[in-house]
């Protein structure tokens, strides 16, 4: 596991969680996929707070916008203002197709913004592209030791 | 004649001499207000007569045989001055002068003399006349009468035959703002500059009696000019006055300015009174006795008779024939003055016979002729038909807001609908794929089917929400209109679809588009639904979809956009802009029937319209045309 891909899913749907890991599973067997259901246990993720003081440090993070508790916009915010956190990716996989979320994401320095395709098909082909692209293709930051 | 007769003539002669002479003496003698008497050559008085007497105090008897010169103050007599005036007779025939005289009893008083030599038919000098009056007299009288022409109302002018100014009194002065001195002399025409040196001076066919005779006594309005030149209406008073010197005319002049402003004041209120009944929006009738003897434009216009056939005629004419029993005329003569009477109800009747129900006030006032009946007339017919009609106004304004207002409502409510059933609407459809995807031949053919009919279903429930949300933002998302060009929005549209149309292989051709007004993202909409309608629908081998854009009778760009492919039945042709309206099969053609209700939707957001022709086997032309025109 210590080469795995470590990856934080941040969504509250489950039905959008198990989607999103069997989709997963089979664009790359590598992945290590956590889960926070929503801002707060995200950013406890993040810190190893509670429950979490083992986690890892995610290589990526994948972010949903409409949280309950601390939405993605603030759980967005609270990474890239946290000299440690800011340099992990953070894609934003949203429903939301609105102009203004979109923009804002981006000012608060998103790396990417997608939206959750409605098909299948066309889902499982975002997933592996952003395994392809993120995951096997971009250079990222070398994790250091916890 | 003998001398007996002549002697007879003679004394009949002397006597009547002697007669007449009598006659002359007593005249003479009888006059009271002049001193007349005679003076023998030397200055002795030789008769006296009542005048004399009264004047100067002394009686005949006294007096006769005197020397004139006890009649002088003593510093007269002292330097001669009575034998002076003796010499002064005699040697012109006549002298006059003013000088102060004594009366009997010593006191002094201003007289007027006139002297006059008398000599017999040899002009041998046989006395003296002196005549005088006590000018203290006709002074004191004169200062009356100048007293009286002071104190009358009007200005007084006494104007010489040449229309010199030579008398006035005080209110003349003050009319016309000069002084006494100042008018003096001066010509009438500088203080009445028309009318009246015309009418009391001679011309040609008339002397200035003629003239002046015919305008005694009548009073003539004309207008007067003040010292500084301003006017003033006057009316005059012409009489003649018989002087020494001819006829003078006296004028009285009144100025009647207050009067005039009072007339005119008057004729304005006439005037505004006259227009207040004529511009009254209501019918006005006045009548006598029941005959109609005024009525106003609004009398005319209601009741569709002119004036003239009104005025005159009973007001019963006013009402039915059915109506004419004389009640109304009764009813008319029973109003006690001061006493109005509203409300009453009555039913009209127009010249051209039809029928109206309308309110009557009655005020009766008296007047000179007897008691005059006002009557107002409101046409209830047409405030009960302007109430309705408020009324259905408001009912419609109302129905308008809650309209437009659900309107409002469902379009968000569609909206937020259709975008919160997409999310738990991708769970069934992801998890019915994954199903179908992970399990499809493992477990039984019954199983296989009934995935199938899931996902089918989940896919279809998709793309009619996603159009549905599509046609809800037409409503909800509009930009502000504005002048754009419909070649850009063609273009867009035909650059989204250029997938489409290579893969259907279909011409699209289009003519030159113009400005419009409108929301150019609906637009680029429009042109993409209409020409995909036009690239879906094709049996044809060589498929063609054109656009195209002229000019209606009312001067607005038509869009048509035109196919050669299957057509469509004319009964469907209301329907196809319906919402979910599909004419074929789902396995011949794909789509939920959204896209034609979208651009109807566009198009009367615009305030244009949409319609479509066509014939089944020759194709569709699709023609819209938007509300404004761009420039």
């Amino acid at each position: 596991m210590s080469d795995a891909l470590q990856v934080l899913l941040v969504e509250d749907s489950p039905g959008d969680v198990r989607l999103t890991r069997e989709a997963f599973r089979e664009a790359n067997d590598r992945i290590a996929l956590h889960v926070a259901c929503d801002g707060i246990e995200a950013m406890a993720f993040l810190r190893r707070q509670g429950r979490h003081e083992h986690a890892p440090r995610p290589d990526l993070i994948l972010l949903d916008l409409n949280l309950p508790k601390m939405d993605g916009r603030e759980v967005l915010a609270n990474i890239k203002a946290d000299d440690d956190l800011r340099l992990i990716p953070v894609v934003i996989l949203t429903t939301s197709e609105s102009e203004a979320d979109i923009v804002h994401s981006y000012q608060l320095q998103a790396n990417c913004y997608l939206t959750k395709p409605v098909q299948l098909d066309a889902f499982e082909n975002l997933v592996k592209s952003i395994n392809d692209f993120w995951l096997t293709k971009a250079k990222l930051p070398v994790r250091r030791s916890s | 004649m003998t001398a007996t007769a002549a002697l007879a003539h003679t004394e009949r002669t002397e006597a009547a001499l002697r007669a007449s002479e009598e006659r002359y003496r007593l005249l003479v003698e009888g006059i009271e207000d002049h001193a007349i008497f005679m003076l023998d050559p030397n200055g002795l008085v030789a008769s006296w007569n009542a005048g004399a007497r009264r004047i100067k105090g002394y009686a005949a008897s006294e007096i006769i045989g005197r020397h004139f010169s006890c009649f002088f103050p003593s510093a007269e007599r002292g330097r001669g001055r009575p034998d002076e005036i003796l010499r002064l007779t005699a040697a012109t025939g006549r002298h006059e002068e003013d000088g102060m005289r004594v009366r009997r009893d010593g006191s002094q008083f201003l007289s007027h003399l006139t002297f006059t030599a008398m000599r017999d038919p040899n002009g041998v000098l046989v006395g003296f006349s002196e005549l005088s009056h006590d000018l203290t007299e006709s002074e004191r009288s004169a200062a009356r009468y100048r007293g009286l022409l002071e104190a009358a109302p009007d200005a007084m002018v006494v104007v010489d035959a040449a229309g010199k100014i030579v008398l006035l009194n005080l209110q003349a002065e003050h009319q016309f703002g000069y002084s006494r001195d100042e008018l003096l002399g001066q010509r009438i025409t500088n203080i009445i500059p028309e009318g009246f040196a015309e009418r009391i001076l001679s011309d040609g066919t008339r002397t200035a009696a003629e003239a002046l005779a015919q305008h005694i006594g009548t009073g003539i309005e004309l207008s007067a000019q003040r010292k500084d030149e301003t006017r003033f209406p006057i009316e005059i008073m012409l009489s003649p006055l018989l002087g020494a010197d001819g006829i003078l005319i006296t004028a009285a002049i009144r100025d009647i300015s207050v009067r005039k402003a009072a007339e005119a004041h008057l004729e304005q209120m006439r005037e505004w009174y006259r227009a207040l009944i004529e511009t009254a929006p209501d019918p006005m009738v006045v009548a006598k006795g029941g005959e109609i003897i005024l009525v106003n434009r609004q009398t005319e216009v209601v009741f569709g008779y002119p004036r003239a056939e009104l005025v005159g005629q009973s007001v019963e004419m006013l009402v039915p024939e059915r109506l004419r029993t004389g009640d109304i005329l009764a009813r008319l003569g029973d109003i006690a003055p001061g006493q109005p009477l509203g409300g009453l109800e009555i039913t009209g009747c127009r010249k051209d016979g039809t029928e109206f129900q309308y309110e009557c006030s009655l005020s009766p006032m008296e007047s000179p002729e007897g008691t005059l009946v006002t009557a107002v007339i409101r046409d209830l017919t047409l405030r009960k038909k302007a109430e309705a009609h408020l009324l259905a106004e408001a009912q419609l304004t109302r129905k308008m807001e809650e309209l437009a207002r659900s309107n409002e409502e469902l379009g968000q409510f569609a909206y937020v609908a259709s975008h919160d059933l997409q999310e738990p609407l991708r769970m069934v459809a992801s998890y019915t794929q994954l199903l179908a995807k992970r399990y499809k031949g493992k477990l039984d053919a019954d199983a296989d089917e009934f995935i199938g009919f899931a996902v089918d279903g989940a896919n279809r429930m998709q793309r009619l929400i996603q159009d549905l949300l599509a046609y809800s933002r037409v409503g909800t998302t509009r930009e502000e209109l504005r002048n754009v060009s419909a070649e850009d929005a063609l273009l867009q549209a035909l650059a989204n679809l250029q997938g489409a149309i290579e893969d259907a292989h279909v011409e699209v051709t289009h003519d030159a588009m113009p400005m419009v007004f409108a929301d150019p993202s609906q637009l680029v909409q429009l042109f993409q639904n209409l020409i995909s309608n036009g690239i879906k629908y094709q049996a044809s081998e060589t498929p063609r979809v054109h656009v195209s854009a002229a000019k209606d009778t009312e001067g607005r760009w038509l869009f048509s956009v035109e196919d050669n492919g299957l057509g469509i039945d004319a009964q469907y042709f209301e329907r196809i802009f319906g919402m979910f309206q599909r004419l074929h099969k789902r396995e011949e053609f794909a789509g939920t029937g959204i896209g034609l209700a979208i651009c109807k939707k566009i198009v009367e957001g615009h305030g244009g319209r949409i319609s479509v022709e066509s014939e089944p086997g020759r194709g569709s032309t699709f023609r819209f045309s938007l509300g404004k025109e761009g420039v």
